[in-house]
């Protein structure tokens, strides 16, 4: 059969592999089938139904990613019956997806504004990028906070909770923006190229300074006409400064003037602009004119002198700078609005004796803001409720006298849902004043419509709406003249400030769009989950659920010292209290809002949550993992947790609980998932496509929109691809990606949870001297004189030099060069092997690669837990076992090996030296090994044998701890007659003499260095394997050359620019440490004293040292310990490579800003300066500079037989690792037995 | 002088009526008096709706007795056995002359039910002595090929009797067709549409047959294990099973080279299943006897390709493999002679509902379903108005009176848009609410779809609100159109039977009964008086006596009038609950 296939998709020929499905068909074709259940890791399951696609001469609309391919297949992707379908599956399944996709903060803003996303910016103390966030869709969040009428607050969901208050949303904001606004760092909103178009907008109240903010920064040039002298509009004419102080809202709009928007004041449309002149210049205009006129009370006698329109009242003293002095009198401010409080609160810091408001219904009913009628009445204004102006009283000279007024009391609600006040009859009476200020309403008013529509030639018609408001469409904002949009007040009527920014995005939307040539339209409607679809929120749905917090209220200026205009609320006092108030957000929003598939595709397909009603499933949320948490309300039962945990992690740590409507995802057997097989790797929530497995996030990550930082991990020696997705540094995620390593993007729970390290603010990043006893800062000069100094202060052979496994091959080579090259030392090593025994498979060369695991006939893990520390390579085993069919067997000396229930057959032992020993004597006691192999191939076997046959095969095996004898002799059999056998061993677990019986093995029986046969060893750390790469060992130098071969001398020589290397030293450092003999100590991304399992010998070496130096992150326990501290930096931050366990190098580059002035290996090319080597200037010269050493000479060298002997066997590492291996498993195993 | 045998029908239907109490009686009888007859057991012969039975045979022939109790079995055995005086009151069926239930095996045509009820289920003898094991020993002595047996299968012209009707033949061709190390049989007995208990009946009146067919087909297909996956709800069949099992393996029918046939190694074994409705289909039915959680998977690849441990595997249902020993013993012909042109020999049905004669027959394909319910089933309870058979369980439709006479065959039943199903008839009159029905059977779909796909976990889910809606009185406008909107998708994507054919109720009964649909949305009424909120009761003046009964009965007090006045309902208080129509004496209640 031939393996390509005919295949018309949506009506074109299009070839097809043998064995693919219809959804890998599309794919390769570039064509985008929706699905949900689908994940190319796992198998096909068809569950969601949404990838449906119409075949025919199929029944029904087959699922494309379980239906497979066959010769002359037509397909069809995409009709309306497959759109009908797809959109119903989507109906049906956001019918029972009780969830918030967006929080209600954020849903009620008139601006959109995302909060939940910018508190999680202030919790990070990330302000600028709070107002950046803020700035997309308002531009005057300064003011916005100050004077907002904060309808987010009234939805908070806080608000449900005990305390009753919502989250101080307008305080934050307002924080977050006054730091951003007095910074020189203050964030700015990047400009798009220039579009060559020009825009008028008049006005530049606060629609028109957004209109301009909006359009500037999508490249078109914005000239603003106001017609009063100064910006703001009803800001700064309307708003008091008590309020909002005229400087802060004229730096928000410089803010916007510094993009290049011009303003040019006194400018009136109509009087002295004419349209046709902006006709002309422009090619468009957006009116932001706003509700200019106010209302008079409208009852007998309002002619009176002192009596005035309330933001006339404003209006006048901010235009004429003169405040009007009511001292000795009597003020009535009619009105229950924002602008009455504005009137009553001004009236009284302008000396009033009595300020009355009169308010026809009760306070209840006030639109005026909560706070503004409390701080009112703090500040002495007197209150009517219930209560109606019927009558103005003047004296003679026509000023008013006195106000008649009806007492009022509530009936039935009105279409506005208000109870409509009813007069009480004979309730009549009269109240004495001297000014009344009617605040009751404002009109548009539009003088220049005639202007306008005489110089269109009948191109359109700019209208009038019935309330005498200009009348555009409410989608677009686009008005009867194609070219002119409309927003703010003078659209909606006097309304807020909030919604007159909302109106400028809409209209700056279809201005940019008309200026485009493209269609004016509006967005496509976003499909959000909401659960208020579902039933109205209440106080039981939430208390109980969270913690309880007070709000964090507003320090404010004391009542007693307001006889003035300076600014009531004094902001929060400091970041401790902003944060402390983000931590009341009880994130709302899901954390998958930008990455959800079923929220996509719901939009893409306009789903409808309430298309059919009905049942639905509320569950509490899971929050007993640490580091995992499952939402069922969200769940979509695609099984995919269920399935990569069962099928590729092995774990089996989730189940499908119940049926029909009523399953649900759950743990095994409702434990918690920690007492389940998980392995807490994180897969579960890598495949879900909602947010209903989702990471507990150590803070609140938003959600706001990340980038990834693609880099390798820095943890274990496989070398998995990963994603740092991170915001200006801060990284909030971690993510697989398609490597050359994990090529199905699956990651471990070492990258998905152990990322906070990169936020910690704890972090070193300036090099420290201890004077004293305490740690002083010091220049980078300064400390690489010191260190200079004191190398050359002691003998070459006093010094030695460390370097972590953790380091990249760049800062390895570097380290080992600044020993050989200048302090002339070969003692340069690695606290990782120390102490390490005779000898170990340094040479990973013989490795199997990864990828012929699925041709193995067995694997043999020995002494590996391999889904706990290589997790990534486990998955690649367990595929074997799964998809291959490749039996696993698992030899251990822990009595609970977490690989126990994946292995086919377990193997108890007490010494995997002896077991393997055993092995191998009963291999070649019994002649079974492969003589043609060891002849061809290996050097010392009769050498070996002899040795190996003085030993007792009892005694072995009696050690070995097996239980029978057979249980060896069957093994062994075994292992000889697989054809293709691996061994996977962890170095960690293993000691060094085994590692090499294991070599031994593979060789006796002809299995080494053959296509899947032979061993894996599993190195411990990211770079392991670079310690041998670049030299980190006294013998060898870089590419495991012999320190001492003339070659590598010559070209060391030669590269470095030195005239003489150090002999060799034959002490081992170990033992030059035991005895104290080594002065200075230079110690690099270890922390021996942390993680050694004798501390107290590693402190005594340390004490007794007379300089000590460490490189790292962090204050270890090492570093507690140094002289000098040198701050590291992390991989991420200066690039380089590292070679896994399978000598695979792999480079990765500066993906995130380093927070160090010199990074590492800058620090070490300084110190490299000091001694006049030379020398690579950057990162990028290191490897050539390496690479230059190496031999040229292809060497091929016989496989060594090694015969050993029993020491105390102990495992590998005793005092190698690094702090972030540390703080990761202290971290995460307290966190799991919590 | 033959000895005169008694023997009681001890099925599930039998022991749940009683019987059991009635053998012990007779045996105890019989020692207590030291008669002299033969006390056998049996299963059911299909009579359900006369049980318990007891037969007695004597030299004049058969007598079956119906509705034997305790005392009527003492008088049976002091009349009958002693006094040699059978009661003609009792019998309901014999060849000597006409009784009541003479008409309900006329028509009647028994292969499949061949034994059942007519020897000791728990004797391999008694089997044997009924021609059992013969086939597996015909084809061990003629050294018939596995082919031959296919090709004798497939001409026989059997269709999978589970519901599918899939020619067995071929579905054994495609297994044998598939080469591999290890291949297995499956016997699906997990019976589970409501109403039908055929395989139940089969199993526990006839294990050996079932064992036979799936050796037969074991040797067919090269078949080196199997499985019976039975219900555990049927504890009887699956200890009448175990035994035929351990029976069949002393006699050398099970085990390794079986028969002497060289190389032919087959045992069976029961694996009980936990009662999910959809581990009836074949896929889910091999993920719960391999131990996971029982829910389909696509096809292709078949379980004939890729089936139980990812072995090629034949599933087949029970009464399909009671079937088989039949069709090897008497030929494809003798098989196929029966039927019409696509459906060939028998179908057994398990009648149900508003059917006088509520039992198992079994007929040939081709009788019109009228004959079955009217000849066979004796007609509608009451004489009632006879107004649709629900055919094929929840899978299913109902079949409308005025079509009743389409004979039964696959491609008949199929065109009314009901299915063949595995035989369930449930016969509705005059007083059956269709939207009940409707939502009955979709409450069953919908509580057993396993959850997987979206459509049928919760389409199914939303069907049903609407149809309870409905019933509630509070349907809309537009709800039909949705519910045939909502059915043809859920038809369209779904991954397994279970959800294609959950709407099939629903859109049969729109079919051929949108009015009463409309009715009940439109005019808030349900016309057979079912659904209880659509209901008005009132009182009949001229018919009232003035009795209080029904006041005093109200349980919402909503009836006024006092003693000997005419009384009257008060609406905003009745709920509906009926007492009033039940508790009145002078038919002076209407319900409308």
């Amino acid at each position: 059969m031939s393996d390509t296939l005919n295949i018309i998709l949506n009506g074109k020929i299009v070839q097809g592999i043998q064995g693919e499905t219809v959804l890998e068909l599309a794919q390769r074709h570039g064509i985008d089938i929706p699905t949900l259940c689908h994940d190319p890791r796992i198998d096909p399951y068809s569950s969601c139904y949404v990838c449906v696609v119409e075949i025919e001469g199929y029944r029904g609309l087959p699922s494309s990613c379980s239906t497979i391919i066959v010769e002359g297949m037509k397909i069809t992707t995409e009709n309306d019956r497959v759109q009908q379908a797809r959109k119903t599956a989507l109906d049906l399944l956001v019918s029972n997806h009780y969830a918030d996709c967006a929080a209600p903060c954020k849903q009620t803003c008139p601006a959109g504004v995302d909060v939940q996303g910018y508190i999680s910016y202030i919790e990070k103390g990330m302000y600028h990028e709070a107002v950046g966030l803020i700035k997309e869709t308002n531009p005057l969040p300064a003011v916005c906070g100050r004077v907002c009428v904060r309808p987010c607050e009234v939805a908070c969901r806080r608000n449900l909770l005990d305390e009753g208050a919502p989250v101080g949303i307008d305080y934050l904001k307002r924080f977050a923006s006054d730091i951003d606004l007095d910074s020189p760092n203050k964030w700015k909103p990047e400009i798009k190229p220039s579009t060559g178009k020009k825009v008028a907008v008049i006005g530049a109240g606060p629609g028109g300074v957004s209109c301009g903010f909006f359009m500037q920064k999508e490249g078109h040039q914005v000239d603003i006409f106001e017609a009063a002298p100064k910006p703001g509009g009803w800001l700064r004419y309307g708003i008091p400064e008590y309020r909002l102080p005229n400087d802060i809202l004229q730096k928000e709009v410089d803010n916007i003037t510094e993009l290049g928007v011009n303003i040019f004041y006194n400018k009136k449309l109509g009087e002295n602009v004419s349209f046709k002149e902006l006709k002309k210049k422009y090619d468009a205009v957006i009116l932001t004119i706003g509700s200019q006129k106010g209302t008079l009370i409208g009852c007998e006698g309002d002619d009176a002198e002192n009596v005035f329109s309330g933001i006339d009242f404003l209006k006048e003293m901010e235009m004429s700078g003169k405040r009007y002095n009511f001292k000795g009198k009597k003020v009535a401010v009619i009105g229950g609005g924002n602008t009455a409080m504005d009137c009553c609160r001004t009236s009284m810091r302008c000396g009033a004796d009595i300020v009355y408001i009169i308010y026809r219904r009760t306070e209840k009913e006030m639109p005026a803001n909560p706070i503004e009628i409390h701080e009112s009445k703090l500040e002495g204004v007197e209150y009517l409720l219930l209560t109606n102006p019927t009558r103005v009283n003047k004296d003679k000279d026509g000023k008013v006298k006195s106000v008649t007024c009806l007492k009022m009391k509530l009936g039935e609600p009105d279409a506005s849902g208000r109870r409509r006040p009813i007069p009480i009859e004979g309730s009549e009476f009269d109240l004495d004043v001297d000014y009344i200020l009617a605040a009751i309403g404002q009109k548009t008013n539009v003088n220049f419509l005639e202007d306008i529509n005489t110089n269109l030639n009948g191109n359109g018609e700019l209208k009038l709406n019935r309330w005498g408001d200009i009348d555009a469409n409410p989608k677009t904002l686009q008005t009867g003249i194609p070219s002119v949009f409309a927003a703010g007040d003078g659209v909606t009527g006097p309304a807020t400030l909030i919604e007159a920014i909302g109106q400028a995005k809409v209209a700056s939307r279809s201005c940019h769009q008309f200026l485009m040539g493209d269609p004016v339209a509006p967005a496509k409607e976003e499909f959000l989950s909401k659960r208020d679809n579902f039933k109205k929120q209440d106080q039981e749905d939430y208390v109980g659920l969270y913690k309880k917090q007070m709000r964090e209220e507003m320090p404010t200026l004391d009542p007693k010292k307001r006889s003035n205009f300076k600014e009531v609320e004094l902001g929060y006092d400091s970041e401790e209290v902003a944060k402390h108030e983000t931590q009341r957000c009880l994130e709302c929003g899901c954390t998958e809002y930008f990455t959800c598939d079923l929220k996509k595709h719901s939009t893409d397909y306009n789903a409808e949550q309430g298309k059919y009603t009905g049942e639905f499933k509320e569950y509490e949320v899971d929050f007993r993992h640490p580091f995992i948490e499952i939402d069922n309300n969200k769940c979509i039962l695609c099984s995919r947790c269920v399935r990569i945990c069962r099928d590729v992690v092995g774990a089996n740590a989730l189940g499908l609980v119940n049926r029909g409507f009523e399953t649900y995802v759950a743990p095994s057997m409702g434990d918690k998932l920690q007492d389940t097989n998980c392995e807490s790797c994180g897969l579960c929530i890598s495949t879900c496509p909602t947010g209903a497995i989702t990471e507990n996030f150590p803070f609140k990550p938003g959600p706001v929109k990340l980038e990834p930082a693609e880099t390798i991990c820095n943890y274990c020696s496989i070398g998995c691809t990963i994603n740092l997705n991170h915001k200006n540094g801060f990284v909030m995620s971690t993510t697989g990606k398609d490597g050359m390593i994990n090529k199905d993007g699956n990651l471990c729970r070492f990258p998905k949870f152990g990322y906070n390290y990169l936020n910690d603010t704890t972090r070193i990043t300036k090099p420290l001297l201890k004077i004293n006893g305490r740690f002083e800062e010091i220049t980078f000069e300064k400390a690489f004189k010191l260190i200079t100094d004191q190398i050359k202060e002691v003998k070459p052979d006093d010094n030695v030099f460390f370097a972590g496994a953790r380091l990249t091959n760049e800062e390895m080579y570097l380290i080992q060069k600044l020993a050989r090259g200048g302090a002339k030392t070969n003692n340069v090593t690695s606290f990782h092997y120390l102490n390490r025994g005779d000898g170990y498979i340094s040479n990973s060369s013989a490795n199997v690669p990864f990828d012929q695991l699925k041709e193995a006939s067995k694997i043999y893990l020995i002494g590996s837990e391999i889904n706990m520390d290589n997790a990534v390579a486990g998955f690649m085993v367990n595929n074997a076992q799964k998809k291959f069919k490749v039996p696993v067997d698992l030899i251990t000396i822990h009595k609970n090996s977490p690989m126990k229930h994946k292995a086919n057959k377990v193997m108890k032992v007490k010494s995997y030296y002896h077991f393997i020993k055993a092995v191998n004597y009963y291999l070649v006691a019994n002649e079974f090994e492969n003589g043609l192999f060891i002849k061809d191939n290996c050097e010392g076997y009769e050498k070996y044998k002899k040795k190996l046959l003085k030993e007792n095969f009892v005694d072995l095996v009696e050690k070995s701890g097996v239980q029978f004898m057979d249980q060896v002799i069957e093994f062994a059999k075994e292992f000889n007659n697989e054809m293709n056998a691996v061994i996977i061993y962890s170095e960690k677990e293993i000691c060094a003499q085994a590692s090499f019986e294991m070599k031994n093995l593979a060789m006796v029986t002809g299995k080494l260095s053959k296509t899947a046969n032979g061993l894996i060893s599993l190195k411990e750390k990211n770079n392991s394997q670079g310690l041998f790469d670049m030299g980190i060992c006294p013998k060898v130098g870089v590419g495991s050359q012999a320190i001492q071969s003339k070659e590598l001398q010559q070209k060391m020589k030669e590269k470095w620019g030195v005239k003489s290397l150090p002999k060799t030293v034959n002490e081992s450092q170990f033992d030059s440490l035991e005895k104290g003999i080594l002065k200075n100590i230079f110690i690099f991304g270890e922390d021996p004293l942390g993680c050694a399992q004798n501390k107290v010998k590693v402190a005594g070496w340390l004490s007794i040292a007379e300089f000590v130096v460490v490189q790292d992150y962090f204050m270890t326990d090492t570093a507690k310990q140094a002289d000098l501290i040198l701050p590291a930096s992390f991989p991420t931050e200066m690039g380089g490579s590292f070679t896994n366990t399978q000598k695979v190098i792999q480079e990765f580059g500066e993906v995130l800003d380093s927070k160090i002035e010199k990074n590492s290996i800058e620090q070490i090319i300084g110190l490299l300066s000091k001694f006049k080597l030379n020398g690579p200037e950057s990162v990028q010269d290191v490897m050539m500079e390496a690479f230059a050493l190496l031999t040229a000479k292809e060497q091929k060298e016989k496989l060594q037989f090694n015969y050993t002997d029993y020491k105390s066997c102990h495992r590998l590492f005793d005092y190698g690792c690094d702090v972030i291996i540390k703080r990761f498993e202290e971290h995460f195993e307290k966190s799991l037995k919590k | 002088m033959e000895a005169i045998k008694v023997t009681v029908g001890l099925g599930s239907c039998g022991i749940a009526a009683g019987a059991g109490k009635v053998f012990d009686k007779i045996a105890a009888l019989k020692k207590a008096e030291k008669l002299d007859f033969e006390l056998k057991k049996t299963s059911c012969v299909g009579m359900c709706y006369r049980e318990p039975l007891v037969e007695i045979t004597d030299e004049s022939g058969t007598y079956l007795y119906g509705e034997i109790d305790e005392d009527k079995a003492v008088e049976l055995i002091d009349k009958h056995i002693n006094q040699q005086s059978p009661i003609k009151d009792y019998v309901v069926h014999t060849d000597l002359f006409e009784t009541i239930d003479n008409t309900f095996t006329d028509d009647q045509v028994k292969i499949t039910l061949r034994n059942c009820g007519y020897m000791d289920p728990e004797s391999i003898e008694e089997y044997e002595e009924r021609n059992g094991y013969r086939a597996i020993k015909k084809i061990a002595g003629s050294g018939l090929s596995r082919l031959d047996i296919i090709q004798t299968v497939l001409d026989s012209g059997l269709r999978g009797r589970g519901g599918g009707g899939f020619p067995t033949g071929l579905k054994w061709k495609f297994a044998n067709n598939n080469k591999a190390d290890e291949k297995y049989i499956i016997c699906n007995a997990d019976e589970g549409d409501p109403g039908a208990f055929m395989d139940r009946s089969v199993l526990e009146g006839d294990p050996h047959s079932v064992i036979e067919g799936m050796i037969i087909g074991a040797y067919a297909i090269e078949a080196t294990g199997g499985v019976i996956y039975c219900r555990a709800e049927y504890p009887l069949a699956i200890k009448r099973l175990e035994i035929a099992i351990v029976q069949a393996r002393q006699k050398g029918y099970l085990g390794k080279n079986i028969l002497g046939i060289q190389g032919f190694n087959f045992d069976v074994y029961i694996k009980e299943g936990a009662g999910a409705f959809v581990c009836g289909e074949e896929t889910a039915l091999i993920a719960s006897v391999e131990g996971q959680r029982g829910m389909p998977r696509k096809r292709p690849p078949f379980p004939a390709a890729s089936g139980l441990w990812k072995k090629p595997t034949n599933i087949n249902n029970v009464e399909t493999f009671a079937n088989i020993p039949w069709i090897i013993t008497n030929g494809a012909k003798a098989y196929s002679d029966y039927g019409t042109a696509k459906s060939k020999g028998t179908k057994v049905f398990a009648l149900a509902g508003k059917i006088k004669r509520s039992g198992l027959v079994e007929v040939p394909m081709g009788m019109s379903i009228r004959d079955v319910i009217f000849k066979l089933g004796g007609g509608i309870q009451n004489d009632k108005k006879f107004k649709a058979v629900q055919m094929g369980g929840p899978s299913g439709g109902c079949i409308p009176e005025h079509l009743a006479d389409i004979p039964i065959d696959y491609d008949s039943v199929n065109s009314t848009g009901a299915i063949m199903g595995s035989g369930g008839m449930v016969v509705m009159d005059e007083t059956t609410c269709m939207i009940d029905v409707a939502k009955f059977f979709l409450d069953f779909t919908q509580k057993e779809s396993c959850g997987k796909c979206t459509f049928c976990r919760i389409g199914t889910k939303r069907m049903l609100e609407i149809l309870t809606r409905i019933t509630e009185g509070e349907g809309k406008e537009g709800d039909i159109e949705m519910l045939e909107d909502l059915s043809y998708k859920i038809r369209e994507s779904s991954l397994c039977g279970l959800g294609q054919t959950a709407p099939n109720p629903v859109l049969t009964t729109i079919k051929y009964f949108r009015d009463e649909y409309e009715a009940h949305i439109n005019d808030k009424k349900c016309p057979a008086k079912v659904c209880k909120p659509l209901l008005t009761y009132e009182v009949i003046a001229d018919k009232c006596t003035g009795c209080t009964v029904c006041a005093k009965n109200c349980p919402t007090d909503a009836i006024d009038g006092a003693r000997k006045e005419i009384h009257f309902i008060r609406q905003e208080d009745c709920i509906q609950c009926g007492s009033c129509f039940t508790k009145c004496k002078f038919d002076a209640i209407k319900v409308y």
